[in-house]
């Protein structure tokens, strides 16, 4: 059949318009979301400041971005030398998380391999609002609380520096003085918590699944999931969650999340308790939604600020996270600081 | 305006490139000693594909002849499951390389720095895509 070219354009806007009426949904008539989904991009949170305002990547600086990635990935597939020594003794010099010992290799990771695109556009940040696509300044109360929590980070020499220089409590010395991540709580800041975000490593999958009274999103990272509540009200203002009290109600084909009562530990880079959080999930077609999140907390930013990405419907299943049940690194982590101290007291009293 | 398209390009690729360090389950740091550098060459004894890190038993010769077993720490299985990993994928006898640091409390534990085969090849290939429909048309 032959299609006359005037009707081509028009049936490029019908062919999408169908396949979205054509979406699923549930017995009560709303968009039913339930599915997996997988949010692995390139595109970062918050934009570099060189781009200033400009939202969108080229086409080329997307395809640039694309093969830096691919070009790392095959750097980090290579061989290496199979006759290769120990690393140094004192460390390999790796920084942040790898701590002077390096991590693992590239067999792990998944960092994705591009930039999403939304509008027809690669985006250049998820964060649109600001225009910069940065979070807007910190409050002069939340700078106070960030810098009176620093300086019990120290490079990783291998020895019980907080015995030799008298700090008590030392890092080590209570299990929930350590970092949420080592505990297997709400760690990897953006994406375990709310609203959900990728983080740039791994296991960036979130599943939805819906019923008509309660909305469920499960983050792959670090196995959390968020029970919303629909046509509820918020719990009264003395009970926290860690993610947040999420009710949620529709607004025609838009699910609307509004989620308060965090309490102080929220992973949400240094937000508080004061935290609020408006989610909002809709169609863009039948295997992907738009997600879009504005965020307030006026104790810690001096302006509410947001962002949009999509997220894209996938095959791949989610494995459990079971974090605490195969934690063996935080009884390392501990014994090990045990038997640092003791080296440290037995060489201050020689 | 080429200044300019050289500094984009640069931020492009740190985009792209520089996300590698911000992660992990817990700080390497915190576990791992600098002061204790290893490598190790023996047959896996066997595979815990478990969160938040899998870990690999190899089985280690020392120089008195007698044997011992260390547990190297790798990273999550959930993505290489997706990427295809099989149980079998390492199997118990196969020959690997392991370079790392020993835990700070001194037991045959180390991190997984760099696993390879007896050739130097990796055990599996880290993928930059997970190979989801959305990679090529997403938000189109």
């Amino acid at each position: 059949m032959r299609i006359p070219l005037l009707l081509i354009p028009a049936l490029a806007l019908v062919i999408p318009a169908l396949a979205l009426a054509q979406s699923p949904r549930t017995a009560d008539g709303h968009p039913d979301f339930t599915g997996t989904y997988d949010i692995t991009t390139l595109t970062p949170v918050l934009r570099p400041a060189s781009l200033g305002d400009r939202k969108a990547l080229t086409e080329d600086e997307a395809k640039a971005m694309a093969k830096a990635m691919a070009d790392k990935m095959t750097e980090a597939n290579k061989a290496t030398d199979p006759n290769r020594t120990a690393p140094p003794k004192g460390g390999d010099g790796s920084e942040g998380a790898a701590g002077n010992v390096g991590g693992y290799n590239g067999v792990w990771v998944d960092y994705g391999d591009q930039a999403f695109k939304l509008e027809g556009k690669f985006r250049t940040s998820i964060v649109v609002d600001p225009p910069n696509g940065r979070m807007p300044p910190f409050t002069p109360e939340a700078i106070k609380k960030a810098m009176s929590r620093g300086g019990r980070d120290r490079p990783n020499r291998g020895d019980a520096w907080w015995i030799k220089e008298n700090i008590t409590p030392g890092p080590y010395d209570d299990p929930e003085l350590r970092p949420m991540s080592e505990r297997c709580l709400m760690a990897f800041g953006q994406s375990a918590t709310t609203p959900s975000l990728p983080n740039y490593f791994y296991n960036n999958l979130k599943q939805m699944v819906q019923t008509k009274d309660t909305v469920i999103i499960l983050n792959e990272m670090i196995h959390d999931a968020r029970v919303v509540r629909m046509n509820a009200k918020h719990d009264p203002p003395e009970i926290r969650r860690w993610m947040g009290d999420a009710v949620g109600h529709w607004e025609g084909e838009v699910l609307v999340v509004d989620s308060t009562n965090f309490n102080d530990q929220a992973a949400l880079y240094g937000a508080d308790r004061n935290l609020h959080v408006i989610e909002k999930f809709s169609r863009i077609d039948a295997k992907t939604l738009l997600y879009q999140f504005t965020i307030d907390d006026p104790t810690v930013w001096t302006k509410s600020w947001g962002g949009e990405m999509p997220w894209a419907a996938t095959d791949g299943r989610i494995f459990e996270y079971a974090c605490h049940e195969g934690n063996y690194s935080f009884g390392n982590v501990l014994r090990g600081a045990r038997l640092l101290e003791a080296e440290a007291m037995k060489s201050m009293t020689k | 305006m080429k200044k300019t398209l050289i500094i984009t390009g640069a931020t492009i690729a740190l985009l792209a490139t520089g996300v590698s360090k911000l992660y992990a389950h817990h700080a390497f740091g915190a576990e791992f000693d600098p002061n204790l550098p290893i490598l190790l060459k023996g047959p896996v004894v066997k595979v815990e594909w478990i969160n938040p890190h899998t870990w690999i038993h190899v089985e280690v010769t020392k120089k008195d002849g007698t044997k011992e077993v260390w547990m190297v720490e790798g990273g999550t299985p959930n993505s290489l499951l997706r990427r295809g990993l099989k149980r079998d994928t390492l199997k118990p006898g196969q020959i690997v390389i392991v370079d790392g640091y020993q835990a700070k409390d001194r037991s045959t534990r180390a991190n997984g720095r760099d696993v390879t085969l007896p050739d130097g090849q990796k055990f599996f290939l880290g993928s930059s895509g997970t190979g989801a429909p959305y990679d090529k048309d997403q938000g189109k």
